[in-house]
């Protein structure tokens, strides 16, 4: 068997460990909420007799070991059951709320990546100059900002006070019925459609959280790219290039980006993927009908067929993206071989 | 003092210990921005211990007939939406945020430490399981695993303290196994083996003190998050409790009021802005001066 | 930072031209919090929000006066007469009520939908069956005569005024379509959902508008029902969006994006008073904040000590600032407004008043205070509440230790009697002081195993055989001025012995753009159809 079969074998059969893990955590961890699923359903002044119907229906009855079967049973079969705080099926809210999220993770990285990899290798080329110091300062001030904190700055400022940008949400009212969204991503919707207007509004939603969590990640990314590149610039054949008289930018170019754009890829990849958590917060803040809200709603209504299924479908984007940073790692660093 | 310190010869153990110590000082001093951080950070001490005497009042002193003030003279940070003062609250919060991130890090750290050198030391299936058992938590977004961890156990601060250093060992764990993976293979370890020293001697008094540094910078890194984190948890209602004055729970209950009474949002964010920052810059600083492999 | 923000402005500004001002002309936009609706099937409805949408859609048999709660006026159901023995009742529905398919309602229709509610025991169905009926009896109890009569079979000759009130007013008989629901029932292990599934997205039924889209979180639309029997709706479209923060939702107010705000909390209302283009509205409702203290507790069991936390409140002190257009102080069990309530001064006696709590708790023999447990809801002003009551406390040396949680979380805890101190919050059903003693004076079975969870005084622990009898003595009571007294002294009693401390009924604040005219807020009903532009 070829070397990179077993790899691949043994890297499928760690990613389902660790789901079954992550799947096992989540499942007792919420079967010990404090929070009756069924009072979500029947109602806080239901008497015994509703309550007792409701409880047997969702298998409340059952042994612990039995309902996680039955779980991972339904799991199998690509059924995540129902959500209890909404009412529909998982898949179906899940369909709905998750190229919300995917939207505002995107704009955001493309902001993260369209500042964040010049500001990085501007400061690794300037190092030690006033622009490294300021590149590193605004970096440090995206780590350190909690998120929702500006959020809601951003809101008094630029939505309450000057009026700048659209307020929560993701499209004012006036064009829900204007068009119908095929893929749920509105801003390409629109596009597509050819609604202009729809596209000016939905931007103007977007702009906000999207710059907001762009930020975080620009941090990030920006400081990533700076560290990678500062390797690259103290090898010796980019030493060795400049000697031969090519110049600062060209080395950069040809050489030292080539080099740095799988590590680069990665962090981006990362970076994407706390995008993810982010937006729990930010979503939280703006109204954002996404998979962030969808889950902190979820957990405080005390629901686990919607929490366990956000959890599993943000333990396997994690999963995969850690599998790849660890793989490129093994790869690149001598050390750890 | 200065000669002591800088003397070329050192005249014993604590001597060298305290020159390494100076010049790691002197290295800090000339970082200004990790300076300013770690200024901010003994700042942010030195109010949570002078806090009786800052405000004697306390942090609950409830007026219902002074609510939401903005800042003037006798309230310097404004009132609250039940008339108490912002100012006071701040102060007696840095106790708070303190004693969390404290508490984080002393929990975590150990649990890191220990799994990260054990996987790395002993390697073959005892990796396999931990590095696997890491992985899983690894794969929760911080937030959503203490989210969860602590609407289970029920809100608090010391669920919350649980559930943060639930998910901050892992990353420890990874860097402490990546750090014993190097040293194992180094020659003085095996000297000392050939010695007849079994693993526990050798994982906690060769391998632990070589991860320390490192482990020291990713905690104090880290310890931006944990606090963002906290106070993410006390903004979703799930931290500390009131009336404790928790920044990340006043800035909750702040948001509610954010239109009217901007100051209740802003201050106790910028309180917590302005701590993740002074760690992170310090964090920043302390990487310099402990690890001489970065830069 | 200012880079990114410097772009995204500008491209903000070049596209904020294009964007509309205000909202379309026939549509009534108005911003909520819909996170707990689940259904809009109206025998499942079990919270604040749905009711008040589905009372547009699918109309009861009767209605409140929009004008005098307590007042029972003719809805789908044209009239009704009692036999002499109390024990029939014969409706006379209109004989113009249509589906907003066209197709006509008929008194079958009516039979099927109460009887469906009864099968299917969802938390309302005790709407009916508190009246005598069950699975077994209500096929025959309730049916139709023919296509416009509906009789009723009654087991005890109750006043009819209640059970209009209590059972015929209340949604759960609005007329949903029997041919649609048995032709969408969806049968599992040999149980049928009667259209549970169907009507929970699209109820089929008798009112002003239909429900034409709802995505969950996110927006309801109403369209309006060409087919309706009364005067049309004013207005085409009614758009309800899922805004659950007042200060997103004043600002979409002042921005002109929505019509009406349903969810503003007291200093975002105290600051649109003052704008022109605003005017707010308020109603006081049938429903309750209050303490709800553990009777199995050896020192909250006293009450002495319960007599003391209603002087720890600053009713007034409230009243003024955190309650402003939140609720209206109270300390009787029964609502103003509802028939039998006490009068407003005497219903709320207490006033702050530290010395007088603390010389009752040294009478109760804990003179030197005690430390409880005080949970509370982490919404809206339920804190800020608690941590009022809990500074007062502290003055006299009882320690409260207050926990915040989730409202799912609150409920699991009152229903298991898992509280020293609870503060939550209640809805009476309908404007009869019943609704109320019914459930918090009238405990029928203290045992833990008889899990009345439904009874607030059962998750209380408290007991009083003596008042059992007066409330049914109450119910019964046939003659109008007898039951008000009756209920009066309930209430004294309650007031001071019972297991509840409570601190305010319910305000319904909304803010309105002025452009919109006539969109009336009642306790029971708000009514979208009537509002203009």
């Amino acid at each position: 068997m070829p070397s990179w079969i077993a790899g691949v074998a043994k890297g499928a059969a760690s990613i389902v460990v660790t789901l079954l893990g992550l799947l096992a955590i989540t499942f007792f961890m919420g079967r010990m909420l404090p929070i009756d699923p069924v009072i979500s359903i029947v109602g806080e002044q239901a008497d015994k007799a509703t309550y007792d119907m409701v409880y047997h229906r969702l298998g409340l009855d059952k042994t612990l070991l039995t309902q996680f079967l039955l779980y991972m049973r339904d799991m199998l079969s690509g059924e995540f059951g129902e959500a209890l705080f909404t009412g529909n099926k998982v898949s179906v809210d899940l369909a709905r709320v998750f190229p919300a999220t995917i939207e505002l993770a995107s704009f955001a990285i493309a902001i993260g990546i369209g500042v964040g990899v010049p500001l990085g290798i501007l400061a690794a080329v300037y190092r030690g100059t006033a622009l490294d110091h300021i590149a590193r300062f605004v970096g440090l001030l995206g780590y350190s900002s909690p998120t929702f904190w500006l959020g809601l700055m951003g809101l008094i400022v630029f939505y309450a006070a000057l009026g700048l940008v659209a307020g929560p949400g993701r499209i004012d009212v006036a064009y829900i019925d204007m068009f119908e969204p095929q893929t749920g991503l509105l801003l390409l919707d629109a596009a597509m459609q050819g609604e202009w207007e729809v596209f000016g509004n939905v931007f103007r939603h977007i702009v906000l959280p999207g710059s907001i969590l762009g930020y975080a990640s620009m941090a990030y990314i920006s400081r990533m790219t700076r560290s990678f590149m500062l390797e690259q610039l103290g090898q010796e054949y980019i030493i060795a290039a400049r000697v031969k008289g090519m110049s600062r930018w060209r080395v950069v170019r040809r050489h030292a980006l080539r080099n740095i754009l799988v590590q680069l890829v990665t962090v981006i990849a990362l970076a994407y993927a706390f995008l993810l958590e982010g937006a729990v917060l930010t979503e939280t803040v703006f109204a954002w009908p996404g998979f962030g809200r969808y889950l902190t709603s979820g957990l405080l209504a005390g629901d686990m067929n919607a929490v366990l299924a956000c959890v599993l479908i943000i333990g396997l984007i994690f999963v995969g993206l850690n599998l790849l940073a660890d793989l490129l790692y093994r790869l690149l660093d001598p050390r750890t071989r | 003092m200065k000669t002591w310190l800088t003397a070329e010869i050192t005249t014993s153990a604590f001597h060298a210990r305290a020159q390494r110590f100076y010049y790691g000082w002197l290295r800090l001093r000339a970082n200004r921005l990790a300076f300013a951080g770690f200024c901010i950070l003994v700042g942010l001490c030195v109010v949570a211990i002078l806090a009786p005497l800052l405000a004697p009042e306390g942090s609950n002193e409830q007026s219902l007939a002074l609510r939401l003030r903005p800042p003037s003279r006798e309230h310097w940070f404004g009132t609250d939406e039940l008339g108490r003062d912002i100012f006071a609250r701040i102060v007696w919060g840095a106790r708070i945020t303190i004693r969390i991130s404290c508490l984080v890090a002393v929990i975590a750290a150990p649990i890191g430490l220990a799994v990260g050198t054990a996987a790395g030391y002993f390697g073959g299936w005892v990796d396999t399981v931990l590095m696997r058992l890491n992985d899983i938590f690894l794969s929760f977004p911080g937030l959503i695993l203490a989210l969860g961890f602590v609407a289970a156990l029920g809100p608090g601060i010391g669920n919350a303290v649980i559930a943060i250093a639930l998910t901050a060992w892992p990353p420890i764990a990874r860097l402490a196994r990546a750090e014993t993976l190097t040293i194992r293979a180094s020659d003085y370890i095996a000297a000392v083996r050939i010695q007849g020293a079994g693993p526990l001697r050798i994982i906690l008094r060769h391998i632990v003190p070589m991860c320390v540094p490192s482990v020291v910078v990713r905690i104090t890194l880290n310890m931006a998050g944990i606090i963002l984190t906290a106070a993410g948890l006390g903004f979703l209602g799930l931290g500390a409790q009131p009336p404790t004055p928790e920044w990340g729970a006043m800035l909750s209950t702040g948001r509610q009021n954010m239109l009217g009474a901007w100051w209740l949002a802003a201050v106790p964010g910028l309180a917590i802005l302005l701590t993740s920052l002074a760690f992170n810059l310090f964090g920043d600083g302390l990487r310099d001066v402990l690890d001489p492999r970065s830069e | 930072m200012r880079r990114i923000f410097g772009t995204a402005v500008a491209a903000g500004l070049l596209l904020a031209s294009s964007a509309m001002a205000g909202t379309p002309r026939d549509a009534l936009v108005m911003a909520w919090n819909l996170d707990a609706l689940i259904t809009f099937d109206p025998a499942q409805i079990a919270e604040v929000n749905g009711n008040d949408i589905i009372r547009n859609v699918c109309e009861p048999m009767v209605n409140y006066d929009l004008k005098e709660t307590s007042k029972i006026v003719p809805s789908t159901a044209a009239s009704w007469t009692v036999s002499d023995d109390g024990l029939t009742l014969t409706f006379k529905l209109r004989p113009d009520l249509k589906f907003p398919s066209g197709k006509k309602a008929k008194a079958q229709d009516a039979a099927w939908s109460l009887q469906r509610a009864v099968y299917l025991g969802f938390g309302n169905a005790a709407n009916i069956t508190e009246w005598g009926f069950t699975k077994d009896n209500v096929a025959e109890k309730i049916t139709a005569v023919d296509d416009t009569t509906l009789l009723v079979k009654l087991d005890r000759p109750y006043p009819v005024g209640l059970l209009l009130s209590a059972m015929f007013a209340s949604g759960t008989t609005a007329i949903l379509d029997r041919e649609e629901g048995t032709k969408a029932a969806k049968i599992t292990d040999g149980k049928s959902d009667y259209g549970n599934a169907a009507f929970k997205t699209n109820p089929v039924c008798v009112g002003p508008y239909r429900v034409t889209r709802w995505q969950t979180n996110d927006v309801v639309v109403l369209e309006r029902n060409d087919n309706y029997w009364g005067e049309k709706a004013k207005i085409r479209r009614v758009i309800i969006r899922h805004v659950p923060e007042s200060g997103a939702e004043r600002l979409l107010l002042e921005q002109g994006d929505i019509d009406v705000a349903r969810l503003l909390n007291t200093d975002d209302l105290i600051a649109l008073e003052k704008n022109p283009a605003v005017h707010i509205e308020q109603t006081v409702m049938h429903g309750y904040g209050y303490l709800s203290f553990n009777g199995l507790d050896p020192i909250l069991g006293k009450p002495l000590v319960r007599e003391a936390f209603r002087y720890l409140i600053d009713y007034d002190g409230l009243g003024k600032t955190i309650l402003k257009y939140q609720g209206a102080p109270r300390a009787s069990l029964v609502p103003e407004g509802a028939f039998g309530a006490l009068d407003h001064a005497a219903g709320q006696p207490f006033r702050l008043d530290l010395e007088r709590a603390k010389a009752l708790i040294t009478e109760a023999g804990f003179p030197n205070g005690f430390t409880k447990k005080y949970i509370v809801s982490a919404n809206n002003i339920s804190p800020q509440i608690a941590q009022h009551v809990q500074a007062n406390a502290a003055k006299i040396g009882i320690t409260l230790q207050l926990e915040q949680m989730a409202d799912a979380q609150l409920f699991t805890r009152a229903r298991a009697r898992e509280f020293d101190v609870l503060q939550i919050g209640w809805g009476a059903g309908y404007p009869d002081a019943h609704s109320m003693i019914s459930r918090h004076a009238v405990n029928p079975d203290n045992r833990v195993e008889a899990k009345l969870a439904q009874y607030p005084s059962w998750r209380s622990s408290w007991i009083d055989e003596t008042i059992n009898a007066k409330a049914d003595a109450a119910k019964m009571e046939r003659d109008p001025e007898k039951r008000i007294a009756a209920y009066h002294e309930i209430q004294q009693f309650m007031m001071h012995n019972g297991p509840m401390a409570y601190i305010n009924q319910t305000i319904r604040t909304i803010a309105v753009r002025k452009e919109i005219k006539d969109f009336a807020i009642t306790p029971f009903n708000v009514a979208y159809a009537t509002a203009g532009k």
